[in-house]
């Protein structure tokens, strides 16, 4: 046999057997499809399930912050069986075990089960092959798999409040000694929520990591013809960083919650101290010798670019919508591009802002306030750009573009009030206190969430052929910006007047109750509990509002106004050169790209955009037209 | 629909998928080995006690060393085969390949169970002891419990929602075997309604099962339901009282004055059965390991919050064999202190209560007096006058196996053969062959006291009977005995789990490729190619392990 | 890409020579560290033989990287992704020693 490499036309058998007759089961179509759209509608589907199970937690959590002392109510109440309110509300108050277990996994709900998989595996499961041009992902049963896995692994960690111990207790964060400790009483640890969080998570790790692999090989190599890197669509350039970050910061984490199983199964002392003393155990039997600390830094290894891969979906979204309703390129697209790259390599080292408390010493901090304080510069460059892109702009209100809109100061409010977190000399007076937590939602829930609602709406008529109803967004949305507001502004307010983290009734075991009380910081706790009223009512309400959405995104799926073409936006990239949804295969034709993504309001052209797809005009304006294979 | 760049590059990226692919996740792992060696680190730096330097056998370490170095060579040799299209020697390389592996899998696993069978304590002066565990007729029991002894009179309370069934059946099955029953202590009276026919009542005497539990349980929630209900509403109605009577103000300003009546409710609580109290009517013995008992003179508790009232037995460590004394720790904690080393180590207990061990430390004393000199005579003095090379701790401060193995050859005579002796550096000390002319007594009970010195013939590697009271902490050689073989079984086993992954990937091409190289050789190329940077990659995660791992 | 018949013969044998290449190298580690008279350094294990371990190390990791794994001939692309997750990971390497400036850093046995 010849050592001659196989002509790239012969039988190349790289399809599977769904080749020439489509005709999969409902099954394979629907459950185990390989398509990249499927998957990232499942992704999408079960990450809205999984957020709005986290904001039911979330609201549970606001009745004790708000009425500690009172039974939780029956409306509230009514999803939960006797027998488990028998076991976890004593006298039907949210006791503090409760509180904590609802705090640590409605934290990793949001983040793991919610956001990314929304942000990254829904989102950039359906959008990325369509804009670049691909058929479909590299590896569409592996990016299958990915979906399963984080099913598996989601399922799992939720199955834990049914158990004995109920779920995971230690915050999102599960910081050792105590995340090693938490649930000790149970015999067979296999069947404690803590550890069952670490099992679930290795699982999420994993599937993110098989996603990550699968986008970054498909950017990398099935980018149309005439798809330059500088052509692609700044969606596509936020999923590749996106992807970097999940690739290389999650194995280290995946290493600490290895060690913590560890510690928790075969009694190991990777972040268990020397003379650990408990009230249950006494002096515990472990060696000892390890630190807690080094499980902070693995987490927040994590923990930082995690927040950027929470971030760059939303921004993605949000960077694509402008230019189409403003009918003019994105302004400072290559600042854009290059901001973007840096942030993702910044992200990697400034991870021990999180840790300022933790005595590191000068060197460390000062490092790490540096590294911090630039990671601001790209990020401002972005939003900027965003902002820009604005001005001048033919500006059309439609659902998408309202919640684009609202990103914007949202997140800028986010991203300032962190500006003075990145300081060391700040955080002894920040730290663990509620504006840490103002902060990070303003980015996230006003934030990031909005930008996906933005996608929502923007893509809905791709998905469906069908509008999203423009009455239903606005029932959405203006209570949602003003509940979002109502909800985690004050948070920044108790922040500053101390108000902790995680306290479980709102402040109510510092407060002094007399005026003229000489515990100075009870009358400060004072003067401020009773915002924790307002704030939750504010979340019960913003939770009221969800439901024009929920609605919205049922109906018009078969009630909504129907799209006129294939590109009801009038866009320039190219998800909307497919037909309406778009096909097994995506293309109906042989795909080519002639110009960059975001050619709106050209002086020589007669419409108001050029897609990227549409052959040059005759009069030869391409010059600079690149071939690349 | 064909996904493309499967077996072709594509031209301006000169990449086909699977490279890309393999290469970004090769990428992530150097992160997750790099997030474990940076724990090692991490762990060394900043341990509070000796670090084992040099504690593993550097020869099933080193065989493996070059068994995956070997198996790297050929696995790219498989894969230059098949670029040539020689299916034959394709086969024998991939072959070799995967016996390789099957051959770091196996030393592996021998290294490890010789590890998780031999035990460590530290005491509470700080003195390390190694060797394994108490015989019982012969057969090795490797058990480290403490014993319990309840007699006539003696009551376990369970508690009915936590408690765990396997040992319940373990204690039925010893009070079983030793005659005794476990009993009922006092009627037990639930209520399920309100009704004389929903009482649930269990006679006094009732035999211990775990089917009586799980019937107390299930009482015991139907109740613990109904009364948290009623308790829940009480409290509701309380706050609507007191929320009228207060109006205008914050529900904290009188929170503390809101209470459940409880008068009014007790008629309508159900009685629940929360624990369930059993008598013994014979002596017999229980034993728990040390990590789920809290255990008192006369009253221990269970991990499940089982109260076992019961006399506590001296449970003491035998070890059969103890095969090395470490005053490592013991020497750290004195020098902080400020004690000499010297003194600090005649003062310990073991020193003082185990004639073997005073000889043995005086052999090895003179042995490390030895030592010094050869190294002044070797190295010199500098111009200070110390010494310019001295006896690092572990030489000065333990006595390891190999070092009791010299003991033994030295006082009496004892020689191994060279295959015996190669044979230790995998399995540990030998130690019938060490003590040639003991004989194994069917005597040998956990429970006899074993005198010193009168050990049977025992030449090397002494008996010795640790009290309880003098362990501050035991472990095998486990995860659990210090950070360092934590991080060594973890990085080790995951390296591990990586070899036997890409063993089956490999072997799976070798079996099944064949169909694969007849239809798109080429495919089969990619494929070995990039299962080959895998194996290669798990190959460098060694290359890093051993030096680190094994030789420092 | 090795791809002709030649090329691939070629490469064999530069193989053979990296193996034993990498067989001195593990066999010089066991010897710097087992045997007294190699023991550069203090007596025992001491920061120098860690650095010569180390050293020993990468070379046998350069090696095997660049001729069995064909770094040598490959797409820049593929260096870029490999290069950056080593130079992340010596990122998390080195800031963990700035541990050793911290105030509550006590090290009896110092490395």
């Amino acid at each position: 046999m010849s050592a001659h490499a196989a002509s790239s036309n012969s039988h190349d058998h790289s399809h599977d057997h769904d080749d020439h007759h489509h005709n999969p089961g409902f099954l394979k179509k629907y459950f185990f499809s390989t398509d990249h759209k499927t998957i990232g509608l499942q992704y999408g589907i079960t990450a809205l399930l999984f957020l709005a199970f986290g904001f039911y937690l979330m609201m549970v959590m606001r009745w004790s912050i708000a009425y500690p002392h009172q039974p939780l109510p029956d409306w509230m109440g009514c999803f939960l069986t006797d027998n488990w309110k028998a076991r976890w509300l004593v006298d039907g108050k949210v006791s503090g075990e409760t509180y904590n277990m609802f705090g640590a996994m409605h934290g990793t709900i949001m983040v793991f089960l919610g956001i990314v998989p929304l942000g990254f595996g829904a989102f950039g499961n359906y959008v990325t092959p369509l804009q670049i041009g691909a058929v479909d992902m590299a590896f569409p049963k592996l990016n299958m798999m990915s979906y399963w896995i984080y099913l598996a692994g989601g399922l799992l960690m939720c199955a834990s409040f049914f158990m004995e111990s109920g779920a995971a207790k230690s915050g999102w964060t599960n910081y050792s000694p105590l995340a090693g400790f938490a649930d000790g009483q149970i015999v067979n640890q296999w069947l404690a929520g803590q550890t069952q969080w670490l099992i679930g998570l290795v699982l999420l790790i994993t599937s993110s990591l098989l996603g990550a692999v699968n986008f970054i090989t498909t950017i990398i190599n099935f980018r149309a013809r005439g798809m330059t890197w500088m052509r692609l669509p700044f969606f596509v350039w936020a999923m590749l960083v996106t992807g970097f970050l999940l690739l290389l910061a999650f194995p280290p984490l995946e290493a600490a919650g290895i060690m913590q199983l560890m510690d928790r199964v075969a009694h190991s002392s990777f972040f268990m101290p020397t003379g650990l003393f408990t009230k249950s155990e006494g002096l515990a039997d472990l060696s000892g010798g390890g630190s807690p600390l080094l499980f902070q830094h693995l987490f927040w290894f994590l923990g930082h670019p995690e927040v950027y891969v929470l971030l760059l979906p939303a921004i993605a979204c949000v960077a694509e919508i402008i230019p189409v309703n403003t009918r003019k390129p994105l302004w400072g697209y290559k600042s854009m591009v290059y901001s973007v790259l840096i942030l993702g390599f910044l992200s990697f080292i400034v991870w021990a802002h999180h840790m300022y408390m933790t005595g590191m010493g000068d060197a460390v901090s000062t490092f790490f306030q540096t590294t911090t304080v630039l990671i601001s510069v790209p990020s401002v460059v972005i939003i900027t750009a965003l902002l820009i892109s604005l001005w001048g702009g033919s500006i059309r209100f439609t659902p998408p573009m309202m919640w684009a809109c609202a990103f914007i100061p949202m997140f800028g409010i986010g991203g300032l009030t962190g500006l003075p977190l990145a300081f060391n000399l700040v955080g002894l007076h920040l730290h663990d206190t509620y504006y840490v937590i103002g902060h990070f939602h303003y980015v996230v829930a006003p934030g990031i969430l909005f930008g996906l609602f933005a996608g929502v709406h923007h893509w809905y008529p791709k998905i469906t052929g069908r509008y999203t109803s423009r009455f239903l967004n606005h029932l959405h949305f203006w209570p949602s910006l003003i509940c979002m507001n109502v909800l985690f502004f004050p948070m920044l307010v108790q922040g500053m007047a101390g108000f902790h983290r995680r306290w479980y009734n709102g402040g109510d075991a510092y407060l002094a109750k007399a005026a003229d009380s000489a515990n100075v910081f009870g009358v400060i706790v004072r003067d401020y509990i009773d915002l924790n009223i307002v704030m939750s009512y504010g979340a019960w309400i913003l939770a009221v509002a969800q439901i024009p959405f929920i609605i919205n995104v049922l109906f018009a799926w078969k009630k909504g106004r129907k799209v006129e073409n294939d590109n009801p936006w009038d866009a320039t990239t190219l998800e909307w050169a497919t037909p309406t949804p778009p096909g097994h295969g995506n293309f109906t034709f042989d795909v080519a790209v002639y110009r960059g993504p975001y050619e709106y309001s050209r002086p020589d052209c007669d419409e108001d955009y050029f897609p990227q797809w549409q052959a040059p005009n005759k009069t030869g304006e391409e010059s600079n037209e690149k071939e690349t294979h | 629909m064909e996904i493309p760049y499967i077996v072709n590059a594509r031209k301006d990226t000169g990449l086909f998928n699977a490279k890309i692919a393999i290469w970004l996740f090769l990428a992530s792992e150097v992160m997750l080995f790099g997030g474990f060696f940076s724990a090692y680190v991490f762990m060394r730096l900043g341990a509070d006690y000796p670090w084992p330097e040099r504690t593993l056998p550097v020869l099933p370490g080193l065989i493996n060393t070059f068994v995956l170095i070997g198996s790297s060579v050929t696995v790219v040799f498989a894969w230059a085969a098949l670029k040539l299209r020689n299916w034959r020697q394709f086969q024998i390389y991939m072959w070799i390949t995967v016996i390789c592996a099957l051959i770091f899998m196996v030393l592996k696993g021998v290294e490890y169970n010789v590890k998780f069978h031999h035990q460590a304590v530290r005491l509470k002066d700080y003195t390390v002891l190694e060797g394994h565990l108490a015989y019982i007729d012969g057969t090795k029991i490797e058990k480290n419990r403490i014993k319990l002894e309840l007699n006539p009179g003696s009551t376990i309370t369970y508690n009915n929602l936590r408690v765990h069934d396997a040992w319940v059946e373990e204690i039925l099955a010893e009070a079983k075997a030793a005659g005794a029953t476990l009993k009922l202590a006092a009627e037990v009276k639930g209520a399920e309604g309100f009704s004389d026919a929903d009482t649930i009542y269990f006679a006094k005497d009732a035999d211990l099962t775990v089917e009586l539990l799980d019937k107390f349980e299930k009482a015991h929630i139907k109740a613990r339901n109904h009364n948290q209900k009623i308790r829940t509403q009480a409290l509701r109605d309380a706050w609507k009282v007191a929320e009228k009577q207060n109006p205008n103000k914050s529900n904290w300003e009188y929170s503390d004055k809101v209470s459940i009546d409880q008068e009014a409710i007790k008629s309508k609580l159900l009685t629940d059965i929360p624990a369930a109290t059993f008598v013994a009517d014979k002596s017999f013995q229980i034993s728990f390991k040390p990590r789920d008992v809290k255990e008192g003179p006369e009253q221990s508790k269970l991990r499940d919050d089982t109260v076992i009232n019961a006399k506590l037995l001296p449970s003491p460590m035998d070890f059969h064999y103890l095969d090395a004394i470490d005053f490592q720790y013991l020497v750290m904690k004195a020098e902080k202190k400020g004690i000499k080393p010297e003194v600090a180590i005649e003062n310990s207990w073991l020193l003082k209560n185990d004639p073997f061990a005073r000889e043995a430390w005086a052999w090895h004393q003179a042995n490390v007096d030895e030592l010094k000199k050869r190294l002044i005579k070797d190295y010199g003095l500098d111009e200070k006058g110390n010494p310019n090379r001295e006896p690092t701790h572990k030489e000065l401060y333990r006595i390891g196996w190999k070092e009791f193995a010299k003991y033994g050859e030295e006082t009496h005579k004892i020689k191994l053969s060279v295959t015996d002796k190669l044979k230790e550096e995998f399995m540990g000390p030998n130690y019938k062959a060490r003590n040639p002319d003991e004989k194994e007594s069917n005597s040998h009970d956990s429970h006899e006291e074993v005198a010193h010195g009168d050990s049977h013939d025992r030449v090397t590697f002494p008996h010795l009977s640790v009290p309880r009271e003098q362990i501050g902490f035991a472990s095998k050689f486990t995860p659990s005995w210090n950070t360092y073989y934590a991080i060594y079984f973890t990085i080790t086993g995951l390296h591990g789990l990586h070899v036997v992954g890409g063993a089956i990937v490999l072997a799976y091409y070798l079996f099944f490729g064949r169909r694969m190289y007849e239809e798109n050789p080429e495919w089969l190329c990619n494929r070995v190619e990039v299962g080959g940077l895998f194996w290669h990659f798990v190959d460098l995660i060694w290359i890093f392990v051993f030096p680190i791992l094994y030789l420092m | 890409m090795a791809n002709s018949v030649e090329e691939i013969q070629k490469s064999k044998k530069t193989y053979l020579l990296v193996f034993g290449a990498l067989l001195i190298g593990t066999i010089v580690t066991v010897l710097v560290a087992t045997v007294e008279a190699l023991d550069i350094g203090e007596h025992g294990f001491d920061k120098w033989d860690a650095i010569l371990g180390m050293l020993i190390a990468t070379t046998k990791a350069t090696l095997v990287g660049l001729i069995f794994m064909h770094l040598n001939h490959e797409k820049k692309a593929i260096y870029w992704i490999f290069i950056s997750a080593l130079v992340l990971c010596a990122s998390m390497f080195a800031i963990l020693f700035l541990a050793k400036y911290s105030p509550i850093f006590d090290s009896y046995f110092y490395l």
